[in-house]
Formats: C-alpha cells, structure tokens, sequence
C-alpha cells in the first residue's frame, strides 16, 4: 500500500467559524492505482490533494506514505518529501518561460540532485515532444505545454502523481490525448496517480474513482485493475 | 448653466475616482517597505538640495561683508603688486601713485586708492605655559590709517582695534584661541633681523587670510602651527629695520570692482584689467619698481575662496538633481510595478466601462502623495542641514558666517524641481495603466512571452539552474538598465568622491611625504643664508640651499597670464635632494643650456598644451627668458617650473631663498635660528596640516559616500523586492515540485551576484567619470590633480553592491518560506 489514511481532517478558523475542509477520511490506495477525486467545488478534493502532496498539514489524523508518516509543520521537511516523492500536474502548465521545453525538465532533475538529460530527452519522446526540445513554451499549444507538464513531473521518477484539474485548461480532443499519455507514462512507470477534477469524461482512465462532498468521502468505487 | 453641468460631471467623476484613487492608495500602502524606500530619498533630495543652496547662498553674502569698502569691511584690493626679493623706498612708491593718477585713462573706472606696505615671513615667539613656541608667521606692515586690505573687526567674534604704535601687534583671529593669546599679552616677533616684543591689541580677521594657509599652499597647518600677525608701519620699520613707509606690495582700489578673467572660465573677462596693467607696468617703469602684477584672479587666496564658493554654488542644483533622478528612476519603477501587479484589476475596471482618465489619475496622484509630505519633512529638516553644513565652513575656514538665511527662493526652487521629478516619474507608468488592453490581460495573454533565444545560446550550456538565474535577472532589460543607472548615479555619488579623494591625498600628501628627507624649510632674507648655513654645521645639521621664486608668469594659448612658482633644487637625480621630485618623462634639466632646461609639472603641461622637447617663453620677475621642456614631474598639484640650481640662480639673482635642513637626533630650531630666519616650515607640521584638512574633509565626504551607499542599498533592496515578487509563481511552482529553500536561495544568489556585478562595474565606470568630471571642475591653474583609476577603490564600490545584493538574498528567502503554498496552487491550478 502507498498510501494509508485514516481519520484526516483539515479544519480552517475563518472570521465565519470553523469550515471542515476534510471531515474524518479515510483512503488506502495501493502502488500503481490512479484515483480520480470527483467532486462539487468546495467538497475539499484540492485538500485533499494538497494534505497527499504535503503541501498542506491535515488538524487531525494519520498519513502514512509508504508505511512511513508523513512529515507535516516543517516546511522543509514536507518540500522534502515532495522532491523525492510528489510529482505534480497543474491546471496553467506552469512552465518556465525562459527556459526552453528540456531544460524545463531537466531544470526539476537538477534541483532534486537527480540530473538525468538523457531521462528527460526519453520523457519528451514519450509525451511526443522530442522535436520540440529546444522550443521555448511560449512557441507551442496548451496541450503540448500540459504533456512537457507531465514530462517534467515525470522526470524525478514520483512515486506519486498528483493533478489539480490538469486538463480543465484543455479542449475536449487534446484532453483524451493528454490522458492517454499519461495513463501510458504512469503504467510505463508504475507510477501511482490521483487527480482532482470536475469532468465526468475523464472517468475512463481512473482505476478507482473517489467521490467527496462536505470534506468526507461519500463513495469509492474501484473501476479496474491497475496495471 | 454649463458652469453647473460641469461641476456635476466633476463631482460624479471624482467621487468615482475616489473609490479608485483609496484602492491604490491601500496597494501602495501594502508595499510599504518601498514605499518607505522612495519617501527617504524624496527627504534625503530636499533636505540635501535646500541645505547645499542654503549653504552656498549664505557664504555669498559673508564674502561682500567681508570685502567690501565699507567702515565695517575691510576692502579688498583690486589689484596687487609685489616682490618679496624688494623693498621700494617711499619715494618709490610715492613716485609710482603720482604717476599712476597722471597716466590713468580716464576711460576707465578710477583708481580709488594706492597704498604700499611691507608683508613679511617671520616668526612669532609665543611662551604658553612656560614653554616658548617658534610660530611660523607672516606679518603685515599696515599703516593705521590705511585704508585698502585693512583688517576685519566682525562684532562679537573678534576684539581690539588696529595696530597704531610701534609696539603693537594685531593677531589673527584664526589662531588666537589655539595660541591662547588674549588682548594685552605680549609676543616676540622676528622677520630675519632680530626680533621684538609686540603687545597684543587686537583679535581680527583679513581678506588675505581668510583661509589660513601659507602663502603657495592651499592646505593650512595644524591649528597654532602657522600665525598671521598685522602690526603697524612703525611696528614694521621696528622689525626690519627698513624706514618708515617701505614696502614690498602694493595695493591698489579701482572704484566699484573692475572685471579680472576668471581662471574657471573659457572666456576671457580680462580687457580693461589688462589695459589697467598695461598703465600700472609703465608707471611702475617711471618709479623703478620691479613687481609682479595680479589681479584677484591671480591672488590665490582671493580666487581659491571665490572658487569655493563658486562650486558650493555649482554643484548644488546638479547634487539635488542627481539624487532626485535616483529618487524618479525609484517611484517610476515601484508604480511601473505596481500597475504590473494591478493589470488584471485594472483589466476588469475597463471592462466594467471605468474610463481611461479615471485610472490614470490615480497613477498621476501617487507620486504626489508620496511626493508632498517627504518634501515636507525634508524642509522642515533643511534648516538644521544648512546649519550644519555653515558651521562645518565656519570650521574649515575659521571665518564667522553671521547672518544665517534660507530664502524663500530656495525652499520653492528645490521642492519645485523636486515635485516636478516627482510628478514626471509617474507619467509613464500612468500612461501605461491606461493602455492595458481588457481582453488581452483577461484571457492571460499577456502571460505568455518567449524567453529570449540569444539568452538561451548563450547559457544553454550552463546548469538549467545557472542558466534561469542569468535569464531572469536579465528579462526585463528596460527595469534592469534603468535600475542600473540609478546603481551608478548612487555610486557616482559614493565613489567620485572617494576616488577624488584617494587622487587628492595621492598629489598633495605625495608631494611631501614621499622621499621626503628635509625636517625643517629655514626661509631667509636675501643674502642671509650664510648664518644657517653656519648654524646648520656647528649643530650638526645637513642643509641644501633652493630657490623658490613665486613670481614666474606665463602667457597661455588665449594671451592669458598665469603663474607659477620656479624652484631650483640641488640636484634632480634620485637621492641628491632633500625633496625627491617624481620625474614621469624626460629627463632632468641639464645646466647652462640654451634655452635653458626646465622641468614642469604635469597639470601646467596639460593645461597649457605644451610639448616635451619644445621651447617657450616666460617670465621670472620682469625678465623674459626662453626655456626648453625636458621633463615632466608628477604629483604636484600647484603650478611649478623647475631649473637648475645656477640656471634660477643666474635669471633671479639670488643663491637662495630658503635652505631645507636636514636636523641630527635630538636637534631642533632654536631661537637664534628662528631669528636669523624668515619663518621656518616644519615638515612634519605640514603634513599633519594637511591630513588634518583632508580628514576634516572626509567627514564631510563619508557623509555623502554614505548618502551615495544609502541610495544604492534602496535602489537594489527595489529592484531585488520587485524581482522576487514578480517571480512568486515561478518560485511557487519550483517549490511545490520539491525545490528546496536552499536551491532556490541559492538562485537566488547567483542572480543577486549577476546583478550585483553588472551593478557594481557600472557604478566604478559611473564614479570614474564622476571623478574625472568632479576633478576637472576642480582643476585650475592654480590647483590641478589628475585622477586615476585606483583599483581598491573599484573593488570596494562594486564590494558594496555585490555586498548589497547579496544581502537581499535572505530576503527572498524569507519570503520564499513564508510564501503559502496551498493559496498559491490554488492560484496555480484555477
């Protein structure tokens, strides 16, 4: 098992009281599954998200990863625990303007003391964008930029891939091929995934999907086998 | 009716923009740390621009005061003639006034007045606590009813009254506290014919001495080291023996003051006073008086005050506008920043249908706001600023400033310049606001940009790391050239002067520390060196017998006449002199040549145009001689020519003026030689009078280095604050992928470093030009240094801004690990 949570809640102090974020959760999620967390707005999925990548530290509860806790109110520690386990997706791509597509890639591998050039070329074959290497992202299409995205979360070898409505920035067509090469990447890798998202369509590439509401989990369905 | 449309279209408009102008008046407020930035260097403009003018427009006044031909000045003369190898009978002179009323044209403004007297180095025995001090002195023959360069009795600072009998003495009041002399005491004065005991009378001030400094020297000796004395026409017939009404100089009072060329100038201002010279030399013919003849530009002590003034008034106004620019580069950047930061905000107020003019008002009201209460602190502030700086004049010169007033003139010309820079500064980023395009911020496309592909070809080969570092700290060119340039105006400020400095201490201090083996200069009155010379060998002294003529005169490429001093030392070649002389080309003079071999400093050389190896011609006393370039000295920052020993010996008539001594272990002047001399320098005394001057000076100059440092630190602690803020989606994004504090701090520091250097290279060619142009403004034909580039002083500056830089590095770091990450992947993935 990967990841083992029990109990976790995320409370916030607001001026309008306390708002439960996360409310008791519960999750295991075993090595190389990918988990879609669907979801009103506001039913605590990106918290969720953000509790598994340590970005945020839950109130209450247990996170163990890889049977081991999860560090939580040292920022460092928890930076840590990202670098060498979290790869992660975002909605605005998020890449570096001044750097051109590879040294994106291999600007990740550099700081998390893994430089690997001849990884990063391979991931940007995988996403289809070897011949795009030196191009800077502002010279090519939000879908291209999402999969140098996915290359560059990639890079490090996670563990765990996380995405916050990675393909909500993307049109219909490119979003499917987006996937696709993920599903493709994190089955190459056995890489485990969770993203969060509002579009019912991306279902079909989830091996369980997870509904929240109100910061709990309200059902948790396994669609297929991984792998 | 229309008068009432408007007034409703105003009020609808302004209470609209109300809400807008609280809007950015809250954003600015939350960068407050900038803003506190810019609000300091408006105060820092105004309180140093009201205080520089303050300051040089009260020194004017204390000038007239001073020489004007009033009961209460002392009136300066017009022009002076003189020779101290002389003494002109009274019917000599009285020969050459007659003459000079018969001859004069009548064309010209009148001669007010002609009067001769004796000035004379000599020493001054002062006893102070039972020890008696040998004061090098210059003493004034003045006739009690004279009426031209009389003394100068400010009430309430000075005491007494002039000279009258024999036997009285007034003492400048530059060092009566430091010689703890009070009126009624008694001193024992000598000009090389024995000496006498003088009852002081008087506390007072002279137009000749305002900066007490010996004459051909521009730095004055340590407090008490160095005496002026007035005493009367009888005192001075006493001291030399000399009848009643000699004299060495004469004065003469042209009615109102008659133009003289200014050395600072390039035009030449010297017509009628060269046709009144032209009347005076023949007149001086008639009566068999041999002289030179200077008006006040060529009085040192008269042009270097006049010059002092003159660039304390000169540099006022470009000081404040150096530092305001810093100030305007700082306020257009923060609000150029700011309106980046506010796009999407002033993005949607155009979509909602706010007009453009609205916006832009707010952007023109911020630095008006900012603007108005820092320039009023600072001229609240001014005041004591101009105070300080009076008293600190009052200290280096000695001279009382009396009436102290800051004119409205100059409160409203400053705070109008510096409103007006104020103002200026925030068009641009006001235009700016109102040229955002709606659509193209709203659906993010402004978001995109190409990196640049020549950045990527030059440091693609770097580490991805190294290669963002350069990348962004040279992304935005414009922000960086303009903070860039406000770096190297701050250091301009911080470095010309040390540079200045370090070239000044180099030429003065240089010339009379380095290889330096004379103790003590004895000066002699002609034909007197024999009994120095023999009380140099019975006390087991060394001595070197040189000639120092002052009265050299040159004509340069405009027709005219300059200065300079020629000297003749016993020998040029290394060692062979008591005062070693840094030849830096040619070769030294040799003797009896025709022309006749001179070397010549650099700075006459470079001001004259004139060549090594070539021949010109000039003039020592009254004698025109033809002289040829064979070698060119360095450090030395007066005007000097020097020949060999029996070359000057033959043109001036003279063996010596004055002898160096080179004093045994335990030997020091004593009284017989103080008497059989005409003053006695002390080399040690004069260095320590001038690195008491010069650190005097830096004080001063360490407040406006520190001023300049100041200035950079804002500007950087700007620029890096607006860089890091500008990147805190990139950094959140680097972050949130796992980058530590310690990889992103340490890129951090290698843009800190980057920018840093740049920052620091172009301040040193910043303070360089500054120094050279600050050097240059200074340099006359009286006082010239040249100024290198001193790689220390490089060092150091661009030390300051890498160590400035550098120093904003944990301020990025601070943020970095303050910065919340949750609410920026919030920010990052909606």
């Amino acid at each position: 098992m990967i990841i083992d949570i029990s109990s976790l809640e995320r409370h916030y102090e607001t001026p309008a009281g306390v708002v439960k974020a996360l409310d008791g959760v519960n999750l295991q999620i075993e090595q190389g599954e990918r988990v879609i967390l669907l979801g009103p707005s506001g039913s605590g999925k990106t918290t969720l998200l953000n509790c598994l990548s340590a970005l945020d530290s839950p109130t209450k509860g247990n996170y163990r990863f890889k049977g081991k806790q999860v560090p939580r109110s040292d920022s460092e520690k928890m930076t840590s625990f990202r670098r060498e386990n979290i790869g992660y997706v975002f909605q605005f791509f998020n890449l570096l303007q001044d750097l051109t597509i590879l040294e994106n890639i291999v600007l990740i591998q550099e700081l998390s003391g893994k430089k690997d050039p001849q990884r990063a070329q391979e991931l940007l074959a995988l996403v289809g964008l070897y011949e795009e290497r030196n191009r800077f992202p502002g010279e090519i299409s939000g879908g291209q930029q999402q999969r140098v995205a996915i290359a560059r979360s990639l890079a490090k070898r996670p563990a765990l891939l996380l995405g916050d409505e990675l393909t909500g920035n993307l049109d219909t067509l490119t979003s499917s091929k987006v996937m696709e090469i993920l599903v493709q990447a994190c089955d190459q890798e056995n890489i485990t995934a969770v993203f969060v998202t509002h579009d019912e369509s991306l279902v079909k590439y989830a091996t369980r999907i997870i509904r929240i509401d109100s910061g709990r989990i309200i059902s948790n369905e396994i669609v297929k086998t991984s792998g | 009716m229309v008068r009432k449309y408007s007034t409703r279209i105003f009020r609808r408009a302004t209470s609209g923009n109300n809400l807008l102008n609280r809007r950015l008046m809250r954003s600015l407020w939350g960068s407050k740390l900038r803003l506190i930035a810019v609000f300091g260097m408006i105060f820092v403009g105004v309180f140093s621009g009201i205080t520089f003018s303050g300051y040089s427009s009260n020194l004017g006044p204390m000038y007239e005061s001073l020489y004007e031909d009033t009961d209460s000045g002392s009136n300066l003369a017009d022009i002076w003639i003189d020779n101290k190898t002389q003494v002109w009978t009274p019917d000599q002179l009285s020969i050459f006034c007659s003459s000079l009323e018969s001859n004069w044209n009548n064309n010209l403004p009148a001669v007010d007045g002609c009067e001769g007297r004796i000035i004379q180095q000599g020493v001054l025995f002062h006893k102070d606590q039972n020890n008696e001090r040998i004061v090098t002195s210059l003493i004034h023959g003045i006739h009690p009813e004279a009426d031209i360069d009389r003394n100068w009795f400010p009430s309430g600072y000075t005491e007494g009254a002039p000279a009258v009998t024999e036997n009285e003495i007034v003492i400048d009041a530059h060092v009566t506290e430091a010689l703890s002399l009070e009126l009624g005491d008694l001193v024992r004065v000598g000009v090389g014919n024995g000496s006498h005991e003088f009852l002081v009378v008087g506390k007072a001030y002279h137009p000749l001495h305002v900066f007490l400094a010996p004459e051909g020297s521009i730095f004055p000796p340590e407090d008490g080291d160095y005496a002026v004395g007035y005493v009367s026409d009888l005192g001075m017939a006493r001291l030399t023996g000399n009848i009643v009404g000699s004299s060495n100089t004469i004065m003469i009072d042209i009615d109102g003051i008659p133009e003289y060329d200014l050395p600072t100038t390039d035009r030449y201002e010297g017509e009628v006073m060269d046709e009144m010279k032209e009347l005076i030399e023949s007149s001086m013919l008639e009566a068999g008086v041999d002289g030179r003849i200077r008006d006040r530009g060529q009085n040192e002590q008269v042009e270097l005050m006049r010059q002092d003034l003159e660039s304390s008034q000169r540099f006022a106004t470009p000081f404040t506008i150096l530092i305001q620019s810093i100030a305007a580069i700082t306020i257009a950047l923060s609000l150029q920043r700011l309106v980046q930061s506010q796009s999407r905000e002033i993005a949607i107020l155009r979509t909602l249908g706010v007009p453009r003019t609205s916006i832009m008002q707010g952007y023109l009201i911020a630095p008006v706001v900012i603007g108005a209460p820092s320039c009023l602190i600072g001229a609240l502030a001014s005041p004591y600023g101009v105070d300080a700086m009076l008293d600190f004049y009052e200290s280096i010169v000695g001279l009382p400033i009396i009436d102290r007033d800051v004119s409205f003139e100059t409160y409203s010309s400053i705070l109008g310049v510096t409103m007006g820079i104020v103002i200026v500064s925030g068009v641009v980023p006001a235009w700016r606001a109102t040229r955002i395009d709606p659509l193209e911020i709203l659906s993010g496309r402004t978001d995109i940009r190409v990196g640049s592909r020549f950045l990527q070809s030059i440091t693609g080969w770097m580490p991805a790391r190294l290669g963002l570092s350069i990348r962004s700290s040279l992304r935005k060119p414009t922000r960086l050239g303009m903070t860039l340039i406000a770096v190297g105006i701050s250091l301009m400020l911080a470095g010309s002067i040390q540079m200045m400095t370090v070239a000044l201490k180099d030429s003065v201090l240089g010339g009379l520390s380095d290889d330096q083996t004379w103790d003590k200069q004895a000066f002699i009155v002609p034909g007197g060196e024999n009994d120095i010379i023999q009380w140099a060998d019975q006390v087991g002294a060394e001595y070197e017998s040189i000639i120092e003529i002052s009265s050299g005169a040159l004509l340069d490429d405009s027709g005219s006449e300059r200065a300079f001093s020629a000297i003749a030392l016993a020998n040029y070649t290394q060692g062979s002199s008591m005062r070693s002389v840094e030849i830096t080309d040619g070769e030294p003079p040799s003797p009896k040549q025709q022309p006749i071999e001179v070397m010549m400093d650099e700075g006459s050389l470079r001001m004259l145009g004139w060549d090594l190896g070539e021949p010109y011609y000039v003039k020592i006393g009254a004698t025109e001689i033809e002289v040829l370039i064979s070698g060119t000295t360095g450090g030395e920052f007066s005007r000097t020519m020097y020949f060999t020993h029996p070359d000057l010996s033959e043109i001036s008539g003279l063996n010596a003026t004055s002898l160096y001594l080179q004093l045994p272990d335990g030997v020091s002047e004593n009284e017989r030689l103080a008497e059989m001399s005409a003053g006695i320098l002390d080399r040690e005394d004069l260095v320590d009078g001038v690195e008491d001057l010069l650190n005097q000076q830096t004080q001063f100059l360490n407040a406006v280095m520190g001023l300049g440092v100041l200035f950079t630190l804002a500007v950087m602690f700007n620029t890096m604050v607006m860089n890091i803020a500008e990147r805190d989606f990139e950094l959140a994004t680097l972050r949130v992928l796992g980058a530590s504090r310690f990889s992103l701090g340490g890129m951090l520091l290698a843009e800190s470093l980057i920018i840093g250097l740049i920052g620091g290279f172009i301040g040193v060619c910043f303070a360089f030009a500054g120094a050279v142009g600050l050097a240059a403004s200074f340099s006359t034909w009286q006082f010239y240094f040249p100024v290198t580039l001193v790689p220390e002083v490089a060092y150091q500056l661009i030390g300051i801004v890498l160590a400035i830089s550098v120093a904003m590095v944990p301020i990025g770091i601070f943020r970095i690990t303050r910065m919340d990450l949750v609410a920026k992947v919030k920010d990052l993935s909606h």
